[in-house]
């Protein structure tokens, strides 16, 4: 089972200068509605008390309405409201910058249900975890390779839906470093709930080291184990889907934090789960059943591990 | 008071409205994006579909004038001009129906692209609606030709000829927006 | 005082009457007044049965990792709650009271078309059984729809969701979708052109001008999702590319279709329940409305302003921002006029002599947990909060207090209002008592704690989620507060049946209104009324009861 992880609220810890925006209108927000909500229970409560039916009490006065306050209670809101656009327009300049004509540096392919990511300037390829530079804004063009999935990391910024025929891009960018949750926002099939996704803010000499591990070729099998493992990888096809893009790319898949897009910590146990039987972590998952032997699994497992 | 048959009838036609507006929206988008593939330039014959729409604006006439005997209570004049107003409608189907029967012939189906699935759907539907007036007029004139068009409520009768109308009225739409557009966008 | 007789023009049609006893005389009524029962009865069923799904759901939700449900069934039954809630039980509930009520309202004997009322009925609950009929399905691919109760494509269509579901999902609708449509037509023409003598549109209740623009938008947006489900059953089942990226079709088309009718579809879904609150608040208050005028004025406006919100369902599909703008402006925009008539109902009771019946409760923290759904509605409409928000447990949060809060508590509050009038006997007003507190408290443990797990970043439609710092406690508590409220149905459902048996009688005018409905005895008889009382004001039997200071009497010198 996966360990935990702290909640990254948008509103409580934003990590960029586009949450943080809009943090400052949300928490601006909250308040002029709960000053609506605050006034309109006081309202309520004072008439209930005050003029509850009891012995003695004056009857009920027959009147109708009054213009003048009608007016008042139409104008004032639509007032305050236009103030709210106001502040809104800001916050949407400030959270969500002009894409069209800068080149992405990382292209992000949803599927059902796994993230495939694609550093394109250095011709690295991840699935579910990215890692970013702090300080740095990075351009990203979104595609979907079936149906409509939303990539959200609320520390981060906005969400932005990912729809197939619709392609999109965002610029994200971490202020300080940190390991920030997100989710796929937009239920796309069975296994929604565990498409998660992880940005991890690098140092700058962190990150220059985390892509030139991933830009070069991982340590192969040495002991016997491994090449028994690599072995069984070739034998049970592994490539067919972990190459084409139909399953995540796991050439470094020992580097990251989970497995199965957040259903697992990536721990040789868990993989060995895994492999054992996807079904059980992940119903509905494309990952077939391949039915293999407790032995045949921990061989392809110290192969997996050695993909660091 | 306003007749409730009429108001009636005529919420049932607003309603209606919206549902074609809807679907020739989906035409007109689809219609304004570049794609492959037949399209209404290419495989609608304007002239052919003109001939049998105007038997269809036709009959809008016809069955005002049958409304006008029945408020006259010239029985002969209603059966004359619901039976014209059946046979114009009907050959629209028919002109309908082999046009359908072309475009299937040169491999023109809902499914051939979007230009199939919209034209098919807005004029289909069309149609059906065409039929569905067809039989409520049919259900008049029976009742007429046995001689017992006093039982029928004038609401009632004019509520049919307000649907006629609107039928018609839909087609003048939909054939500007499918075989007209093309030929000046 | 004068009497009128009913004419022949208002519907006393020539049919016979048929004896209002055995279970036939119920399958084959065209009187609108057990059609409205069986509205109402036939609503709560389907409440029962979404209500369980949810139950079910929150089991499955209340711890992390939970294996309690499957994702595939877990899916199946949000769809089919939301579908349900929305289709099956708010929308039939609202027109059966309408049903019931509002030829009362008007002193009619019957709506304009009461054959065509009983088909509304029975092809609703031909359509909600074809719904669930879905859950029968065998296979692999087999159940009940699982893309969620507005259906989005690309995930809607055959390539990813390869069973029938999705099909008796449409063809449900379809049939649903007719008999509102049909009820909406009927309820408008009954409005325009059944009225008493003496009954102009500005002396209606304030319930019968809600319904009248409930009926407006049901006419307009009805035929809208129609259009969009046979252009998405045409993709399933012949093969055409409406809403197929892969084939140059377009899933943001799907969603302009559908919020086009989504969102109306909300206020279809609240405007009858204004309407109640309406009828409700005035008369424990022993006052009329406030500003009868401005509320249904704005009510006008909210039913024109609802077709020009769709887009702010769809901020984060990432169109440009001249387009969201818009939609921010007209959704702030409708804020304005449901702000008034919070406002109004709030000033009905100033001056007034409030008595607390368990009605009464239940409108009073109508207004209080309406304007909390209704302020988070404005949120949304800040388009950065809602790309922080949507999606998230927050906009579920939002919904409930606008449906749950603000519907629900409404229509518990008609029944209650209109229960001795419908039965003839009052509702206990101690089990009442209990059913409300247990509703407000399990109502509110359920939902408001689900404003901060969506601001902690827990999306929706999720079958289960990972162990993050509070995620786990706060979801048991919404849990708990689901069965509370499962338990204060039970309550409401134990006073229904007791108080029916042995409640006490009601009389024809129990609570002291003045509406033409309480002019009539309760039960009312077949026809209606024996006579209509004479109708010079909104409130005929406020003037008959006071001919020395009348409504009319009184704004004349109010000026």
């Amino acid at each position: 089972m996966p360990g935990t992880y702290s909640a990254n609220a948008f509103t409580l810890a934003p990590a960029s200068p586009q949450a943080a925006a809009i943090s400052q209108l949300f928490v601006g927000t909250l308040i002029f509605l709960g000053a609506i909500l605050a006034l309109v229970t006081l309202l309520v409560i004072y008439a209930v008390i005050r003029y509850r039916d009891r012995p003695g009490a004056p009857a009920a006065q027959q009147n109708f309405g009054w213009r003048k306050l009608e007016i008042i209670w139409t104008a004032v809101p639509t007032l305050s409201l236009a103030v709210l656009s106001v502040f809104m327009v800001r916050t949407m300049i400030a959270s969500d910058l002009p894409t069209a004509d800068a080149k992405p540096d990382l292209r992000i392919v949803a599927h059902q249900w796994w993230w495939e990511i694609y550093y394109l300037k250095t011709g690295v390829v991840t699935a579910n975890e990215i890692h970013i530079p702090v300080g740095k804004r990075l351009l990203v063009d979104f595609r979907s390779a079936d149906v409509i999935h939303d990539f959200w990391v609320p520390a981060i910024g906005r969400k932005i839906d990912i729809v197939p025929g619709h392609p999109n891009r965002l610029w994200i960018e971490a202020d300080r470093g940190g390991t920030y949750l997100g989710a796929c926002a937009e239920f796309c099939g069975n296994e929604h709930a565990w498409m998660r996704i992880m940005v991890i803010a690098d140092s700058p000499e962190e990150f220059a080291a985390w892509m030139k591990d991933q830009a070069a070729a991982p340590p192969g099998p040495t002991t016997a184990e491994e090449q028994r493992g690599l072995a069984i990888y070739r034998k049970s096809i592994c490539i067919n889907c972990h190459v084409n893009s139909v399953g995540p790319d796991l050439t470094h898949i020992a580097s990251r934090r989970t497995l199965a897009a957040g259903a697992l910590d990536n721990t040789p146990q868990n993989l060995a789960a895994w492999l054992h039987d996807p079904e059980d972590f992940k119903p509905g998952s494309n990952m077939p059943n391949f039915r293999l032997r407790d032995d045949e699994v921990w061989a392809l497992v110290a192969y997996l591990e050695t993909q660091k | 008071m306003p007749d409730k048959t009429k108001v009636g009838v005529g919420l049932f036609l607003f309603s209606e409205a919206w549902f074609f507006l809807t679907l020739l929206i989906a035409y007109v988008f689809f219609h304004s994006l570049p794609a492959d593939g037949p399209s209404a330039a290419s495989s609608l014959n304007v002239m052919h579909t003109l001939a049998f729409s105007i038997c269809l604006f036709l009959s809008s006439a016809t069955i005002h004038l049958a409304v006008r005997s029945f408020r006259a209570g010239d029985r002969n004049g209603v059966s004359r001009w619901l039976a014209m107003t059946v046979a114009l409608g009907t050959i629209f189907l028919f002109g309908q129906t082999r046009e359908y029967l072309g475009l299937f012939a040169h491999g023109v189906t809902i499914s051939t692209n979007l230009f199939g699935s919209t034209f098919f759907t807005l004029t289909g539907f069309h149609g059906l609606h065409v039929l569905m007036g067809l039989v409520a007029l049919g259900a008049l004139l029976g009742i007429g030709m046995c001689g017992r068009l006093g039982e029928i409520k004038p609401s009632g009768f004019e509520a049919v000829s307000m649907y006629w109308h609107f039928v018609d009225a839909v087609w003048v739409v939909i054939f500007a927006a499918v075989y007209l557009l093309p030929l000046v966008a | 005082m004068k009497e009128v007789a009913i004419p022949e023009a208002l519907g006393a049609e020539s049919f016979e009457l048929e004896a209002r006893t055995g279970w036939l005389s119920w399958v084959t009524s065209v009187d609108h007044k057990q059609l409205g029962i069986m509205y109402m009865l036939g609503a709560f069923i389907f409440f029962l049965v979404a209500g369980v799904l949810a139950l079910l759901m929150r089991v499955q939700l209340a711890v992390p990792y939970n294996h309690f449900l499957s994702p595939q069934a877990f899916n199946q039954f949000f769809t089919m709650h939301g579908t349900t809630m929305i289709f099956l039980v708010v929308v039939p509930m609202l027109v059966g009271f309408a049903t019931y009520m509002v030829p009362l309202m008007i002193g009619a004997r019957d709506m304009a078309f009461p054959r065509l009322n009983a088909l509304s009925f029975w092809v609703q609950i031909f359509g909600g059984l074809m719904l669930y009929f879905s859950f029968a399905t065998s296979g692999i691919n087999g159940g009940a729809p699982a893309a969620g109760w507005f259906a989005y494509a690309p995930l809607s269509e055959t390539a990813y969701s390869y069973g029938p579901g999705v099909n008796y999902w449409i063809l449900g609708l379809l049939g649903i979708g007719v008999g509102t449509l049909t009820a909406g037509i009927n309820l408008m023409a009954t409005i325009i052109s059944m009225r008493a003598p003496g009954m102009s549109l500005r002396r209606v209740p304030l319930f019968v001008w809600m319904t009248l623009i409930t009926g407006f938008l049901i006419v307009v947006v009805m035929p809208i999702l129609n259009a969009g489900l046979v252009m998405l059953l045409a993709d399933r089942l012949l093969n055409a590319h409406f809403f197929r990226a892969d084939t140059g079709g377009s899933a943001v088309l799907w969603q302009h279709v559908f919020w086009a009718f989504g969102h109306p579809e909300v206020y279809i879904m609240v405007l009858p329940a204004f309407g109640i609150i309406s009828e409700v608040i005035p008369v424990f208050s022993g006052k009329p409305i406030y500003g009868y005028d401005f509320v249904a004025a704005s009510t006008v406006a909210i039913a024109f302003l609802s077709l020009t919100v769709w887009g702010h369902h769809m901020f984060a599909v990432g169109l440009d921002n001249a387009f969201n703008l818009f939609f921010a402006i007209s959704s702030m925009a409708i804020a304005v006029p449901t702000g008034v008539k919070i406002f109004n109902w709030t000033a009905t009771m100033y001056q007034g002599r409030v008595r607390f019946t368990t009605a009464m409760l239940f409108a009073i923290s109508f207004i209080l947990m309406f304007t909390i759904g209704g302020l988070s509605g404005v949120a949304f409409a800040v388009v950065p909060i809602d790309w922080q928000l949507t999606d998230s447990y927050f906009v579920v949060a939002h919904f409930h207090y606008v449906l749950f809060g603000g519907t629900t508590f409404a229509i518990f509050a008609g029944a209650y209002y209109w229960f001795p009038k419908i039965t003839g006997r009052m509702l206990d007003e101690r089990w009442g008592k209990v059913h409300f507190w247990l509703t407000f408290i399990g109502f509110n443990m359920t939902f408001m704690i689900q404003h901060v797990l969506g601001m902690l970043g827990m999306p929706r439609r999720v079958f289960t989620y990972p162990a993050l710092p509070g995620w786990e406690a706060m979801n048991m508590i919404s849990t708990i507060g689901a069965f509370v409220l499962a338990f204060a149905v039970l309550i409401f459902m134990i006073n229904f049946v007791i108080s029916l048996r042995s409640g006490k009688i009601a009389g024809d005018n129990p609570w002291d209104a003045w509406t033409l409905e309480w002019a009539t005895t309760s039960l009312p008889p077949a026809e209606n009324f024996t006579r209509v009382p004479p109708i010079r004001g909104r409130r005929p039997l406020w003037d008959i009861a006071h001919p020395d200071r009348t409504d009319e009497m009184m704004t004349r010198v109010a000026g």
